[in-house]
């Protein structure tokens, strides 16, 4: 994925931006010896299901009854299918429908609702004309990992020799000063990171790590501070 | 009733609960209704490749396959490390005292985090001695597992203000990337920022 990030000099460059996942140290073999891999199936769908049974017999007693006399609920012919590309759609009781009025419902912490309004998607800000702000704004590391719960990590990569320099320099940046720096988006870098249309927004973080000619750039992602619910808090005091 | 984790640190042990922590929790959550063009409620499915066959909540599974497709019982399989060989189970957490390491916050930056707990005194123990070396800086973690399983995670204890927390995570594949050397240059003005000036409440 591509991003548009800026340095401390405010020259900006797109480099790729990719995915990180835990380290897996386990993997299976069948009983030869063979690796095996994980495929999603098919279990059931929306014609099969409880809501469908109940239409035509009103009763759970009487759907018991014909579950265990004639399996209703499966399809013998498409259950255990293996699936792949699946999209998601949205369904009324017309069926599939292209157009929908989207709105969104803020709750409290306590369930209880403090605001109903339309959903805007917001674009993505990541790669747009506009570069990632280098705000100059630092935090400590061992501050930051007492303030905030880093949900999710990126690690940003060179797609050529300029951007490794550009990046390379980022990361020896940010190891000096053992901190990490806070990334905005935005005209006025004032804006949160938002990787995908309609998708969350973070606080993003960017940290530098240097070995020898390699460098590790990683963008942390945070939208929780690490601190107990007030419920909690109210509870122990 | 919550199953106490009992933590060790400088030969004292005291036991723990562990209160589960999510964005929810602290800031609520925003759930999104949908209406078609008539009003009606509309809710999201899964469509299925051919194009007509809709998936609830619950409808699909996942299966283990050998290399020709064949579906494979998961009690079958032999779980193997890096270098092939077999991998002995691990117990539960719960089951025994958990020796506290010190950590450095590298360790923590470099792990992606699965869950986060609080933890609360249980059995009448106070926390005050974890507590007191947490508010002189330090951090700890261990090696962790909820219910068993192949592979610990790495827990991580951290001190934020009064309070002590768990943040549980695996470590990232993090990989150092090389092509040359150049030098730094600094044009914008810098300062310290406080954790108190960023807003969290991004709903």
């Amino acid at each position: 994925m591509p991003i548009n990030i800026s340095n401390a000099k405010r020259r900006d460059a797109v480099v790729a931006m990719e995915g990180l996942m835990p380290k897996r140290d386990v993997r299976y073999l069948d009983p030869e010896g063979h690796p095996v891999t994980t495929r999603k199936l098919l279990k059931s769908d929306v014609t099969h299901d409880l809501a469908q049974l109940m239409k035509k017999r009103k009763k759970l007693e009487s759907v018991s009854k014909v579950l265990i006399k004639d399996d209703p609920e499966i399809d013998i012919e498409h259950f255990g299918m293996f699936l792949a590309d699946t999209s998601r759609v949205y369904v009324s009781a017309r069926g599939i429908v292209r157009v929908v009025d989207e709105f969104e419902v803020v709750q409290n912490p306590d369930g209880s609702v403090r605001d109903r309004r339309p959903r805007v998607k917001e674009p993505q800000n990541i790669n747009t004309d506009v570069p990632l702000r280098w705000t100059g704004k630092y935090i400590k590391k061992d501050e930051a990992v007492r303030r905030f719960v880093f949900n999710s990590k990126k690690q940003l990569v060179h797609v050529n020799g300029l951007t490794f320099d550009f990046l390379y320099d980022m990361a020896k940046d940010l190891e000096k000063r053992n901190s990490l720096l806070l990334v905005r988006a935005g005209e006025n870098g004032e804006k949160p990171i938002v990787m995908n249309r309609g998708g969350k927004s973070y606080n993003a973080f960017l940290e530098g790590r240097v070995k020898g000619d390699s460098y590790c750039l990683i963008l942390h992602l945070s939208n929780m501070e690490l601190k107990k619910p007030k419920e909690i808090a109210d509870a122990a005091a | 009733m919550a199953r106490e984790l009992i933590l060790s640190l400088d030969g004292h042990e005291f036991p723990v609960n562990l209160v589960k922590i999510d964005r929810a929790r602290l800031y609520g959550a925003v759930e999104i209704e949908a209406f078609d063009e008539k009003g009606k409620p509309a809710a999201i499915k899964v469509l299925a490749p051919d194009g007509k066959t809709l998936i609830d909540i619950g409808g699909t599974a996942l299966a283990t396959v050998s290399e020709d497709g064949s579906s494979i019982d998961r009690s079958n399989l032999v779980a193997v490390d890096s270098d092939g060989e077999p991998v002995e189970s691990v117990p539960s957490s719960f089951n025994q005292p958990n020796l506290l390491s010190q950590a450095r916050s590298e360790d923590y930056l470099s792990q992606i985090v699965k869950s986060v707990y609080a933890l609360e005194p249980a059995g009448g123990e106070s926390l005050d001695f974890l507590q007191d070396h947490l508010a002189a800086g330090q951090m700890y973690n261990f090696p962790f597992s909820y219910r068993g399983g192949l592979e610990h995670d790495s827990a991580f204890v951290v001190g934020s203000g009064d309070d002590a927390f768990m943040v549980v995570g695996k470590p990232a594949a993090l990989q150092f990337v090389r092509l040359n050397q150049a030098a730094v240059l600094d044009t914008v003005e810098e300062k310290e920022i406080s954790a108190d000036e960023l807003d969290f409440e991004l709903l």
